[in-house]
């Protein structure tokens, strides 16, 4: 059964719709990449999914449910990554993963264990009972990562997880989604970096004009492309030049 | 390029609009109500207080003491910015235009502040000593002429030495203008003459020794920034001020009070509103201020009604504020995405309000122990933000 299904939808912020029509399925246990330009709606079908917007026509279901049938099952199937960091100005770091742990329902022990390990990966250890304005851009974002491998979700939503994040970072970040992985956790993740994509990425949708172009594996996008040892940046820079030449036509 | 007056000009409106725009919020609503009490409050003690007055008082020193001190905070509003020192240079020698400008304002933005003292203190001096009108109104013109060679001396001072020990200064000032007017107060003509002129020699000599020197632009640039920072945190027990906004504070010795919220689920939106409402200034000071004027209201006026209508009112107020302050939030938080019930955040906004009202119920009603039927004070703040939180919009 696949853990995130997007069926026809159609959503936008104002009448015009940004995406189109848009079906994907992510299942349990895969990485799967959301590449596209900037403006291609990336963003808007992560909003769709976290349920900050909804969707005009189509349905999105988490686990087997839609977020107005179940809305606790649905919220407490996904942890979310934003591309910037929302944090609380006036929570430590503490709280921030105190608060997260709460809200998700998890007991203390859990809370202790899980942070523990999250705040060695990251080496924030000593950084506990600081506030966010003393962190940097690559710390504000590693707390946002911390707080969302605490909850354990079924799918993370990772939007731009690489920018702003120092190479021991990257890394330790990609370890982690391997790791939950290996334990079945799925993956969403939105991103600019295409090596890095190509590398981990089980499967990636290219997504282009709120329409999905392409999804598959990197086999089935070559074939699709009839580009044959083709990079991703290969391929995603002949999808939109294809396109350039429609619209031109 | 614009003559140096013209740069004074453009820097004095702007100043003056900044400093209208907090004026209007401070000065209005509850603070006018208080200051209206207060006012009235202690003007009818003193007028009270002037008819057993015993005719062995000392007003003589105490005002020449009080006035004196009062002119020798000579502070000068020059409004020199940063870029002054680099952009300004080549006109060095032009400046005096300028400043003469900028000693003109600060005479009369802080000639009143003694002016209004002495003023005040005539119905005093008429009750205890023996001058005549004539009497007193040359010694308030004496007042307006050492405030004139207070702020030059003042200027000349700090512009000569940097800004070094100005306090030496201003205690050396203090003396001669407190010994002033206690010999003027006395009819001491000639003496009054010798003291006036001492001062002005002292105001020539710094004059003097600060001619070549480099204009001490850092000294003058931070004054201004002191300034206008201490303005604006002034106003912002008031209102908000957007250069302090959102200001955090961890304000760690109030730690303690989290422990009331423990670790659970259903408390999550607690948690998280409880610090919020704690360690965002806006939030606080709100609280702060509101309880302070109703608890120096309950303090300090004896008439039970009007610590009831007052209590009443700014209940109303802290009630309103806080809840809009805490619940209305355009962006986007992660604690949208919690799985929590959606009315979470509007229930932990509502409770912990709740939890500072009844704080600030407890601490008014303390201070208006001393009125009959006191309790019902701590009723009325409880009562009516209870029905606020109830009638207003969610």
């Amino acid at each position: 059964m696949s853990v995130l299904e997007v069926q026809h939808v159609t959503g936008g912020y104002t009448r015009k719709p940004v995406i189109k029509d848009l079906s994907f399925t992510i299942g349990k246990g895969e990485l799967v990449g959301l590449i596209g330009l900037n403006g291609a709606g990336k963003s808007t079908t992560i909003k769709h999914i976290i349920g900050t917007m909804l969707p005009k026509e189509g349905n999105i279901r988490l686990n087997g449910v839609t977020l107005k049938e179940d809305t606790d099952k649905y919220r407490t199937a996904f942890s979310y990554i934003p591309e910037t960091p929302v944090l609380y100005d006036e929570l430590t770091l503490r709280e921030h993963l105190e608060l997260t742990a709460m809200a998700y329902g998890m007991n203390k022990a859990t809370l202790d264990a899980r942070s523990a390990i999250l705040l060695k990966e990251f080496r924030m250890e000593k950084r506990l009972n600081w506030f966010p304005s003393h962190f940097s851009k690559g710390m504000r974002q590693k707390v946002m990562i911390m707080c969302a491998f605490l909850v354990n979700p079924s799918l993370y939503i990772i939007d731009e997880p690489f920018v702003g994040l120092d190479p021991l970072g990257i890394q330790s970040l990609l370890d982690q989604m391997d790791e939950k992985k290996k334990e079945g956790a799925s993956i969403l993740m939105s991103t600019h970096i295409l090596s890095t994509a190509e590398k981990h990425c089980d499967r990636i949708i290219l997504l282009h004009e709120g329409s999905v172009r392409a999804q598959g594996t990197m086999a089935d996008l070559r074939n699709a492309f009839a580009m044959p040892n083709a990079t991703l940046d290969d391929l995603y820079i002949a999808m939109t030049k294809e396109r350039d030449h429609e619209e031109l036509a | 390029m614009k003559n140096l007056r013209d740069v004074w000009s453009s820097r004095f409106m702007h100043y003056i609009g900044e400093v209208q725009k907090y004026m209007q919020f401070t000065f209005t609503g509850h603070i006018a109500i208080v200051l209206v009490f207060l006012i009235g409050a202690g003007g009818y003690q003193y007028s009270e207080w002037l008819k057993v007055v015993q005719a062995d008082f000392p007003a003589e020193i105490l005002i020449a003491v009080i006035v004196g001190l009062l002119l020798i905070f000579s502070r000068p509003t020059t409004l020199l910015r940063e870029p002054d020192q680099v952009y300004l240079l080549p006109l060095e020698s032009k400046m005096s235009q300028y400043f003469s400008k900028a000693l003109a304002w600060t005479f009369w933005s802080q000639v009143w502040i003694a002016a209004i003292v002495y003023i005040v203190s005539i119905p005093l001096l008429k009750a205890v000593t023996d001058l005549t009108t004539l009497n007193i109104w040359l010694i308030f013109l004496l007042i307006v002429v050492l405030k004139y060679i207070s702020v030059q001396g003042e200027f000349n001072y700090r512009y000569s030495e940097r800004g070094q020990l100005v306090w030496v200064d201003r205690l050396i000032r203090a003396v001669i203008f407190v010994v002033a007017i206690y010999l003027a107060l006395q009819t001491q003509l000639l003496l009054v003459i010798i003291a006036t002129v001492i001062s002005v020699i002292y105001m020539v000599v710094f004059r003097k020794k600060s001619i070549g020197e480099p204009i001490p632009y850092e000294h003058f640039v931070k004054l201004e920034q002191n300034r206008m920072m201490s303005f604006y945190r002034f106003a912002n027990y008031f209102t908000d001020v957007p250069h302090l906004h959102g200001s955090i504070r961890r304000r760690g010795w109030l730690d303690w009070l989290y422990k009331f919220i423990p670790y659970g689920k259903g408390n999550a939106q607690k948690y998280l509103v409880f610090r919020t409402f704690i360690r965002t200034d806006d939030h606080f000071y709100l609280w702060l201020r509101l309880t302070a004027i109703s608890a120096i209201i309950a303090v300090f006026v004896d008439i039970p009604v009007v610590t009831w209508i007052v209590a009443g009112a700014l209940s109303f107020a802290t009630t309103i504020q806080l809840k809009q302050a805490l619940l209305t939030s355009g962006e986007f938080r992660m604690d949208m995405l919690y799985p929590l019930p959606d009315n979470a955040r509007r229930l932990a906004v509502k409770q912990i309000v709740r939890l500072a009202m009844i704080t600030q119920a407890v601490i008014v009603g303390v201070c208006a122990i001393t009125q009959p039927m006191f309790y019902l004070t701590i009723v009325i703040i409880v009562g009516v933000s209870e029905l606020t939180m109830k009638i207003s919009k969610p």
